[in-house]
């Protein structure tokens, strides 16, 4: 089993931290070989706030994930999140004297242009991903590089977000002397183990909803046109029924996971459940309508801030959108999806990483999609890229970690 | 100092107001318009305050009399003079009062930030203290209290009394720093005169007090924690002190990049604390470079009545922008004022100051004897409009719990840690203990 073949990818979520192991298969397909996972501690919405505690639960995980498959990681591919993290599209233009064959070095030029926008100091790129080529002012040319013309043009969703925010992620596996080979955004990880390449093609919203943050990512045309991050997610849910229903933040979390509703409350089969006292808590009934009230009104608003924000990005852009996929560990929560469906108004599927093989309990459960995702994005990077580019990689280093890759 | 360029007055009493004066000064340096007066010869040699003016040592009355021209010179042309030091102190109790009164006159806003001394001081200077306080929240458009014994919770020991007092010290900095920092917002966002009247100018009442520093991406939570973490804030056995005033003064100061919703979230987090008629009256200066700390500052008031009923117009709440600075003096006896003023140093028996007693060339002792309560002129208490109700649930159980560490969640103006459902107004049952 050649190395190289073997993809590691870590997510450090506010839950837990998932460390997948995989193999690319010769056919393409991406083969879990295992998980390595710790409950997280030291990040909350997605970020780290306690270096030391958070480095010691990546370190555990790494270990658990090495012991299941056996396979020493030297190198892994990490996901990032946050609500520092920003995007926008922008085009890049070029402007070929005396109309010429269009050259690699173009397409690199072109896509330096679109990266000249000010961004904010603090902020670093982190993508700066692929949507079209135009030349002479045709459209979505397919493979430049073999048409000629006077001006050449590039679409680019571009993500940037805190350098220092980056950084500490980085930092943290650093220490552990693990090397990292990119960094990735949580969405566009999850996307690509959660979305097919007609769904990609045919227009879809795919939605991530994790323990502190919601990651969501539209493609049209086979491009991402919008990606975004709010910062709530589970954990807030689980907030509110601690205050609405006056509970300890571990009682309100199992009675969410246990009870737990999306659903409009006014569907409500109503009624008292009741919560048994242990030796930290002492049990009550809780009011059944009042919980997915709670819940309902929770998941609903951020289904409508998502709505909002990619209306306002792009004009006629949620037209476009042909379905919604919604996957993360919130996704199981109970009616998730018609609450969606009443947002959204177009069709809506619970979803987890797809078209990969090997330890099926893993890759049916959504809460694993990003680091799933992290593989098959490394799978398809590296096919991509060029040997004398592999080599630049190994010998920047780190330097070479917000190079455009666009699988 | 001939004329004064500034619009507002910073003056030093005593060794205390003195020594605050010179933190300021290393804090913030080139600031204009301080002025240090003491009867104390070293502390003014000492002090880096450029216009100083030294009282004449022995029977205060008589020095005053002294200095009076060239203080009335020196804050001629100006429209708020803030007197600040430690009461307690025959120079620094007697000195105060007689520079607020002469200010007033003036038909300048008078405002005070006072030290009271601290228990172990003794009796006598503790007395002393209460009856010069009672006479400044009678001069005074606005005093804020700084109670010595409430910042070092118990008693200190000897070793620490040194750092006890330079607590003290720089608690009435702080306290200097919010009035003028109050004072100076302005635009859509600012605090007037009349509210800081409407908090800080009722005789009798404790004045709450805190302020935060911080800086980097948190900066808005620490600074926040900070402030209401300070010991004037909290009542003993009452928890926050908010909770109990009618209305808060809150000053933001300073990166250029403060935004709305930053201020938003620091509101939300304060509207859960006080009680749902508090008013909070929200100033912010924006104009430090970007990545400079955020500092913040909280004043409120309990207890107390209104001194003198306010003109409609300046009771106004919504913190009109004032025209005239003397035109917007809330003080109506301002007449009155005057003509004590200028007979204070006077040894008449003639009296018309609102306590009723003789003023003159004696001892500080005799100056302040002890007074009848203050009358209160009014039983009318400050009209506070309500704040925002966000829910029908009982904010006051509310924590930010789990996201009280984190960056808040705000979005399109709104708090997102806090539960939608109460953001909502929604009502819930609930739940029915065993």
């Amino acid at each position: 089993m050649a190395n190289e073949q073997i993809f590691v990818g870590l997510e450090i979520g506010t839950t837990k931290i998932s460390v997948i192991v995989a193999e690319a298969r010769a056919d393409d397909q991406i083969s879990i070989l295992g998980v390595g996972e710790t409950p997280s501690r030291g990040v909350r919405k997605g970020e780290i706030v306690d270096m030391e505690t958070v480095t010691e639960c990546v370190r555990e995980a790494i270990l658990d994930a090495e012991d299941k498959t056996n396979v020493e990681i030297g190198n892994v591919w990490v996901a990032i999140t946050g609500s520092h993290l920003a995007s926008f599209n922008n085009r890049g233009s070029l402007a070929l004297p005396g109309e010429r064959q269009i050259e690699p070095e173009d397409l690199e030029a072109v896509e330096v242009n679109a990266k000249e926008v000010a961004i904010p100091t603090p902020n670093t790129f982190l993508h700066t991903i692929l949507q079209a080529y135009h030349v002479d002012g045709n459209q979505n040319v397919i493979d430049p590089l073999k048409s000629e013309g006077a001006l050449l043009e590039a679409d680019f969703h571009i993500v940037h977000g805190i350098k220092t925010r980056i950084h500490n992620t980085l930092r943290c596996i650093e220490s552990l002397k693990i090397g990292i080979e990119d960094v990735v955004l949580s969405s566009l990880a999850s996307a690509q183990v959660v979305l097919s390449q007609d769904q990609k093609n045919y227009g879809a919203l795919m939605i991530d909803i994790g323990g502190g943050t919601t990651d969501y990512l539209v493609y049209i045309d086979g491009a991402i046109r919008h990606s975004g991050v709010l910062a709530l997610g589970g954990d807030h849910i689980t907030n509110d029924i601690s205050v609405g229903l006056r509970l300890p933040i571990a009682r309100a979390e199992l009675l969410k996971i246990e009870e737990g509703s999306a659903a409009d409350a006014a569907g409500s089969q109503g009624g008292i459940i009741s919560l048994k006292n242990d030796p930290r808590f002492l049990g009550c009934d809780v009011d059944r309508t009042s919980l997915e009230t709670i819940i309902h009104l929770r998941v609903k608003e951020i289904f409508e801030l998502i709505r909002r924000d990619i209306e306002s990005s792009g004009e006629g852009m949620l037209d476009l959108i042909r379905g919604v996929m919604i996957t993360g560990g919130c996704s199981k929560l109970k009616g998730i999806a018609q609450v969606a469906e009443e947002i959204f108004d177009i069709p809506v599927e619970l979803t987890r990483a797809r078209n990969v093989s090997g330890a099926t309990q893993i890759f049916e459960d959504p809460q694993y999609s990003t680091a799933i995702g992290l593989t098959k994005y490394a799978r398809l990077v590296t096919k991509n890229i060029a040997p004398e580019s592999m080599i630049d990689r190994l010998t920047q280093g780190l330097g070479n970690l917000f190079k455009k890759r666009s699988p | 100092m001939s004329t004064s360029p500034s619009r507002r007055i910073l003056v030093g009493v005593g060794n205390a107001g003195v020594t605050v004066l010179d933190l300021l000064s290393v804090e913030y340096p080139g600031m204009t318009g301080l002025l240090a007066v003491n009867n104390d010869p070293d502390s003014l040699n000492a002090s880096i305050v450029r216009d100083k003016i030294e009282v004449p040592e022995g029977d205060p009355g008589e020095g005053f009399r002294m200095i009076d021209e060239e203080f009335g010179r020196i804050v001629e042309g100006a429209s708020v003079v803030i007197l600040c030091g430690g009461l307690g102190g025959e120079t620094g109790s007697f000195l105060l009062s007689a520079l607020a009164i002469r200010a007033k006159s003036a038909g300048l806003t008078t405002m005070a930030c006072v030290g009271m001394p601290f228990s172990f001081e003794g009796k006598h200077k503790k007395d002393l203290a209460v009856r010069a306080l009672e006479k400044l929240e009678e001069i005074c458009d606005a005093v804020v209290v700084i109670g010595n014994d409430q910042l070092s919770s118990g008693s200190p020991s000897i070793a620490a009394v040194g750092e006890a007092f330079a607590l003290s010290d720089r608690t009435l900095l702080a306290a200097l720093l919010a009035l003028t920092g109050m004072l100076s917002t302005s635009g859509p966002v600012k605090i007037t005169r009349a509210d800081i009247h409407n908090v800080l100018g009722k005789p009798g009442t404790l004045t709450h007090f805190g302020f935060g520093k911080a800086e980097g991406s948190n900066r808005l939570h620490e600074s926040l924690e900070r402030a209401l973490k300070s010991p004037l804030l909290t009542l003993p056995g009452k928890g926050s002190a908010l909770k109990e005033s009618s209305m808060i003064l809150l000053l933001l100061r300073g990166a250029k990049d403060i935004s709305f919703a930053e201020v938003q979230a620091v509101v939300g987090k304060i509207e859960q604390i006080a009680s749902d008629s508090c008013q909070i009256k929200v100033g912010v200066r924006a104009d430090g470079p970007i990545g400079s700390a955020l500092e913040l500052y909280l004043l409120a008031s309990s207890g107390g009545t209104i001194k003198k009923p306010l003109k409609n117009s300046e009771s106004n709440q919504t913190g009109e922008p004032s025209g005239a600075d003397s035109a917007n003096n809330p003080i109506s006896r301002i007449g009155t004022m005057a003509t004590i003023g200028t007979k204070l140093p006077q040894p008449t028996g003639e009296e018309e100051m609102p306590s009723g007693h003789s003023e003159g060339g004696k001892g500080a002792d005799e100056l302040f004897p002890v007074q009848t309560k203050p009358a209160s002129k009014s039983g009318k208490k400050v009209a506070a409009t309500s704040k925002q109700m966000q829910g029908t649930l009982a904010l006051d159980t509310y924590q930010r719990g789990r996201f009280d560490k984190s960056e808040p969640t705000i979005v399109e103006g709104e708090d997102l840690d806090v539960p939608t459902f109460l953001r909502k107004g929604i009502k819930l049952n609930p739940p029915i203990r065993k």
